[in-house]
């Protein structure tokens, strides 16, 4: 199949993209992923520390830990979507990173995610495609936020690629 | 609608978007990184495009009183938060959408980035448990709230509200700065793509034209 064979332009997958997440934004809500991982974390951490899990006023107050929450199963979807395509493309391989400064970047560039998403209360999808189409405030604080970051990170980068 | 229902239709959506996200190889992280260190803007592109159906269908319905606008007031944390995960999705190399598609494709290091994401998340918790900052959805109040950084709740909706015109007026303006700043980069593209051909032409006139075929196989039988 042609679908599987050649990349498809960017335009047109996010095109579909948007057209589908005003059907989600009138369904349920905006295409969001950190929402799903904050309550994968808390599902997780539950398996590990039980009812101590509860000591923590996050885990009660602002993420009760609960399985249905539909925001966990559109990154479980990503996940899913993209192995099939990657599959049927003939594209799946394990890649592992071997040099041992692209864990430590990998680590840190993680831990600065996973922070930055819950001290803001949105991640780079809210951001991009469901609060600055909103035209929510926050959507324009965000927006700077991460393109000031992008750019110090990117000069964070040039400079280690410059060794 | 049933949380059953509601995770089904949200499985399906992303199991789409993993799909198309996986087939074109756009990245979120490289439309910001890529246009910022090497003036190349293929998933830049996408992502404005993206975003002005999104403006027109979004506060097209918000006009009509329809859709689930995200609800939650407005504050600095904002700016701080997205500044540091900016920084992050950068040196990780990828962002919340391509941790999940790499992972998909059998790439470890996004399986990690993942990983130490919820790490991330779990540490966020307990600092969170201690200070109690930003405040949570459920203590927002939607009224500004200075000495919690908070300017409270402010989108198309509330614009409507308060000043009598459709949402989706102020959602072309926004469109219409979105296309302003398309337009940009393909004039930028355009004039890369004539400097390309400049150069082009001018290495081809400073290297010697090759020796006809024909006149090298005379000379050898010769």
């Amino acid at each position: 199949m042609e679908f599987f064979r050649k990349t498809l332009d960017p335009v047109i997958a996010l095109s579909a993209i948007a057209v589908l997440d005003v059907f989600l934004f009138l369904v349920v809500g905006a295409w969001t992923v950190g929402g799903g991982e904050t309550m994968m974390t808390g599902l997780i951490a539950q398996t590990f520390l039980g009812d101590d899990l509860r000591r923590l006023p996050f885990w009660s107050l602002v993420f009760p830990v609960h399985g249905d929450y539909w925001k966990i199963y559109i990154s479980l979807g990503m996940l899913f979507g993209a192995f099939a395509g990657a599959l049927l493309s003939r594209e799946f391989y394990l890649r592992i990173p071997r040099r041992l400064s692209e864990w430590v970047l990998i680590t840190i560039g993680g831990l600065l995610m996973g922070v930055g998403i819950r001290l803001a209360f949105v991640c780079n999808v809210s951001t991009f495609f469901g609060l600055t189409p909103e035209m929510n405030l926050g959507g324009y604080l965000a927006i700077s936020g991460i393109i000031a970051g992008a750019w110090v990170g990117s000069m964070i980068y040039k400079r280690i690629l410059e060794g | 609608m049933s949380a059953i229902a509601e995770c089904v239709v949200a499985f399906i959506f992303g199991s789409v978007v993993g799909l198309l996200v996986q087939r074109s190889r756009f990245c979120n992280t490289a439309a910001l990184r890529d246009a910022i260190l090497f003036k190349s803007y293929r998933n830049t592109k996408a992502l404005l495009v993206a975003m002005m159906i999104l403006t027109i269908g979004f506060t097209g319905f918000m006009t009509l009183g329809a859709g689930h606008p995200l609800d939650f007031d407005v504050g600095a944390n904002q700016f701080v938060g997205l500044f540091l995960f900016g920084i992050g999705m950068v040196l990780a190399g990828a962002c919340t959408v391509s941790t999940w598609v790499k992972t998909g494709e059998g790439n470890v290091g996004a399986l990690w980035a993942l990983v130490c994401t919820f790490i991330g998340m779990f540490l966020f918790s307990i600092a969170w448990s201690w200070n109690y900052w930003p405040p949570a959805p459920a203590s927002m109040t939607g009224e500004p709230n200075l000495p919690a950084l908070q300017l409270g709740f402010a989108n198309a909706r509330t614009l409507q509200d308060k000043l009598g015109i459709p949402a989706i007026a102020f959602g072309l303006v926004q469109v219409a700065v979105l296309f302003g700043i398309y337009r940009a980069i393909l004039r930028k593209e355009m004039a890369q793509h004539v400097r390309h051909e400049q150069a082009a032409a001018a290495d081809a006139l400073e290297t010697p034209p090759a020796e006809p075929k024909v006149k090298v196989l005379a000379s050898r039988r010769g």
